[in-house]
């Protein structure tokens, strides 16, 4: 399979299929020699394999992996792709396979991370890592991808701009006749992420249910991917979508006119790619080189100049950057909190308990005048 | 002065030692005070998240129901960011939910009785150090009662970190102590001993013929040996004016003579008579011979009565050594007119001593006896104890006079050829051979008795 291949079809999967399903792998052999000048020079240690397990879409992944290997001539790097779920029970089965996990299924990283699965990285980049995006010095959040709306232009000339949840709630109650059939959303039950979102959203605001309950009345159309619902967004199925990936939705936006992002005013919600380095890592000195320079100026440089993830190191400011995104939005946007609030997500009556009521509130009747 | 016998280095030893433990015990203490109070700090946690979720269990569509309030868990977490885990077990034992299988308490039986009850404890759990907090409790809803059992565990980085730095600023207390005990302990250590130097220079200063009394203040313990030391010199004082007088009277003794001799030949010189000069010559030669005899004497209760002299003691027989020196005695006696008799055992009675000194010492009893006027003089020896006696029928020693006799140059009478010497040496030798010399009256309340009492021979 040709390289240029894999790259197109990769780009594909991203725009398409964010939440990739495929199991791909990219490998890039070691080169017997050093190729740029300053690459490193030890060659000891600049050598033998490196596998990173990712959720995260191969064509996205590229830029970084390259540029590490430009860098690492001497390493084979292998990266395979899974799903947040597949990549999870993957470990679960054999936690000696990959030397680097990343995955934006924040409670399922955490949990791992709590059990003791996790080896600390102790270098001067973790160190100086922001505590907000770290727990302990085992797991590390590597991008800022806020949740946002995504909206077609001739919705926003006909009824305003929703530019926050409110203005959201008001749109959906005083037009669901228009709206039938025409928002988009995750659904709780089949998306982890979309789980993940609404019970983050029902801890911030009671009114979360009440903006349930409005979408149910619209009848919204509750999917699986960001990607799915950028596709009907663009072809004119849906009018809006609550609750895309932001980094997807970025760039498709960027070029489709018919498209507006709005990143909510009142509080967006911010997912993050968590990394760690397995404790029975087969190659744990390159997992931690690798991971090091993730965390590194140079790693964050390229993750937020080539891919649509944004970078948080501290020192890195423009378009792009969790600085960048701060200053415009303010104190509207909200991280997940690394805490153990995200094993609460995963409790299994919790989830329970939560999407019972997500259904509930959903399928409320809202032509009874009891509301 | 060897390492080991220093007073100073003793008395800090024995000092440091029990403090040096006394301190290390401080140390442990505080560690476990330290970890304590961290616990039960800590401790609060547990119990604050087991009560926020058990009151978020229910009974739900006919089974135990927990609606998890994220809060209880983030507390657990603390600043240390600490692993949680949390679980729900029913009345049965079993899993409910949580994030990991917990194990249970074992002081904690689900008996469904009783109220409330929270028990913690560490427990090592997937190679992971956990602090555990286990809440049995119950629900009670109007027609059903079901326990329950919540437990929660969290790493323990943030009670070592508290319990460290509790222990620091303890330590630092400790430590502080134990080096002001120290200083305080050489000081003490130092004064207590400064009378000693103080004893030590003294005696040092000291002209080495003085021995006048030592007067210095000194501390009671040292007070009793200055005392000592007093008594020492005092003792010294009076042998030396024993040995003074001694000399005294010995040159006196030896002077008389020698005057008589030099006074006898200048007499003799102005006559021109040959018989004149032989008969001087005949009286110098036994005033020369008395002399040389006083002479011995003296030679023989000096070396009596020096202390460094420890000759070699040999078993001797008390019976054959009284034979010989009447044997020797005899003939002379016999020309005297004296009758010397031997009263024996048939048996060898066998002592430890000095021949030469129990020679000597009967042949100045004899020598004594016939000079002040004895005519019949027994040699008695005696079996147990032993006992070696010489008895006359002189005119004895009146009782009040018997112990001055036993002081050199003291004379019974003040005529007589005798020097005064004889019985100071008895004396002397009985002494040195551990006897007691008994002074008594003759046989039929005549005369005198001279015994050696010798203490009972060894096996």
């Amino acid at each position: 399979m040709s390289r240029s291949w894999h790259v197109i079809l990769g780009l594909l999967l991203c725009l398409w299929l964010p939440i990739a399903t495929a199991d791909e792998q990219l490998t890039f052999p070691a080169s017997p020699r050093p190729t740029t000048p300053d690459s490193a020079t030890d060659g000891e240690e600049n050598a033998g394999q490196l596998v990173v397990h990712g959720a995260l879409d191969t064509p996205i992944m590229r830029p970084i992996l390259e540029d590490f290997h430009r860098r690492h001539p001497g390493i084979t790097l292998r990266y395979r792709n899974l799903t947040t779920l597949a990549l999870h029970r993957r470990f679960l089965a054999s936690p000696a396979d990959a030397d680097v996990v990343i995955s934006s299924a924040m409670p399922l990283q955490y949990y791992l991370a709590n059990a003791g699965h996790a080896m600390s990285l102790d270098t001067p980049a973790a160190r100086a890592w922001p505590a907000w995006a770290r727990w302990r010095r085992e797991l590390f959040a590597l991008t800022f991808e806020p949740i946002v709306m995504v909206v077609r232009r001739d919705i926003v000339e006909r009824f305003g701009r929703p530019d926050n949840h409110v203005a959201l709630l008001d749109l959906l109650e005083q037009h669901p006749k228009s709206l039938q059939g025409r928002v988009v959303t995750y659904d709780p039950v089949r998306s982890g992420a979309g789980y993940t979102y609404a019970i983050a959203e029902s801890r911030l605001s009671p009114r979360y249910w009440d903006l349930v309950s409005a979408l149910g009345l619209v009848k919204a159309d509750l999917v699986e991917t960001t990607g799915e619902m950028l596709e009907g967004l663009a072809n004119g199925r849906y009018l809006i979508g609550y609750n895309l990936l932001g980094s997807y939705a970025r760039q498709v936006v960027a070029q489709d006119p018919a498209l507006i992002q709005i990143i909510p005013n009142d509080y967006a919600l911010v997912t993050q790619r968590l990394a760690f380095i397995p404790r029975l890592a087969p190659h744990p000195v390159n997992a931690r080189r690798f991971l090091d320079y993730l965390l590194s100026e140079t790693g964050q440089r390229v993750l937020a100049e080539r891919t649509p993830l944004g970078a948080i190191h501290p020192a890195l400011d423009g378009p792009g950057t969790a600085a960048a995104l701060r200053r415009s939005q303010g104190e509207a946007l909200h991280p997940l909190p690394l805490s153990p609030g995200l094993l609460a997500t995963l409790d299994e009556l919790k989830r329970q308990a939560l999407l019972s009521r997500w259904q509930r509130e959903y399928g409320r009747d809202r032509s009874s005048p009891a509301r | 002065m060897s390492r080991g016998d220093s007073l100073y280095r003793r008395l800090l030893t024995w000092l440091l030692l029990p403090l040096l433990a006394l301190g290390g015990l401080m140390v442990l203490q505080a560690w476990v005070d330290a970890r304590r109070t961290a616990d039960r700090a800590y401790d609060r946690l547990l119990e604050a998240a087991t009560l926020a979720i058990a009151e978020q269990v229910q009974w739900q569509d006919g089974r135990l129901w927990l609606d998890l309030p994220p809060a209880a868990l983030e507390m657990l977490a603390t600043d240390a960011e600490e692993r949680v885990f949390y679980a729900l077990y029913d009345a049965a034992g079993r899993f409910v939910t949580g994030n990991a299988e917990l194990p249970g308490d074992p002081r904690l039986t689900l008996d469904g009785r009783g109220e409330d009850r929270l028990f913690y404890r560490d427990v090592d759990w997937q190679g992971l150090s956990l602090r555990q907090g286990v809440r049995h409790s119950r629900l009670e809803d109007w027609q059903l009662t079901e326990g329950f059992e919540v437990r929660v565990a969290h790493t323990r980085e943030g009670r070592i970190a508290l319990t460290n730095q509790l222990l620091r600023s303890n330590l630092a207390v400790v430590l502080a102590m134990a080096a002001l005990a120290v200083v305080v302990l050489l000081l003490a250590v130092r004064s207590a001993l400064a009378p000693l130097t103080r004893l030590r220079r003294a005696i040092r200063a000291r002209d080495p013929r003085a021995l006048t009394p030592l007067e210095l203040a000194l501390p009671r313990e040292l007070a009793e040996l200055r005392e000592t030391l007093n008594e020492l010199l005092a003792r010294m004082r009076r042998v030396r004016a024993n040995q003074e007088r001694f000399i005294g009277d010995a040159s006196h003794q030896l002077r008389t003579p020698l005057a008589g001799l030099s006074a006898r030949a200048e007499l003799a010189l102005r006559q021109d008579d040959p018989q004149a000069w032989r008969n001087a010559l005949e009286a110098m030669q036994a005033t020369s011979a008395r002399t040389a005899r006083l002479a011995m004497q003296l030679l023989s209760l000096t070396r009596l009565d020096n202390p460094e002299h420890h000759p070699e003691h040999t078993p001797l027989d008390l019976e054959q050594l009284a034979r010989e020196a009447v044997r020797r005695h005899w003939s002379e006696c016999h020309g005297h007119g004296v009758d010397l008799g031997l009263a024996g055992t048939d048996a060898p009675v066998v002592v430890h001593g000095i021949a030469w000194e129990l020679e000597e010492a009967l042949t100045n009893l004899i020598d004594n006896a016939w000079c002040y006027g004895a005519h019949r003089i027994t040699v008695r020896v005696g079996g147990t104890p032993p006992v070696l006696a010489v008895e006359d029928d002189g005119p004895g020693i009146p009782e009040s006079q018997r112990r001055l006799v036993l002081r050199p140059f003291h004379r019974g009478r003040e005529e007589g050829e005798g020097s005064g010497l004889g019985l100071a040496i008895v004396d002397g030798i009985a002494r040195a051979h551990d006897a007691r010399l008994v002074l008594a009256d003759g046989p039929d309340g005549r005369g005198l008795s001279v015994s050696l009492h010798f203490p009972e021979a060894a096996p």
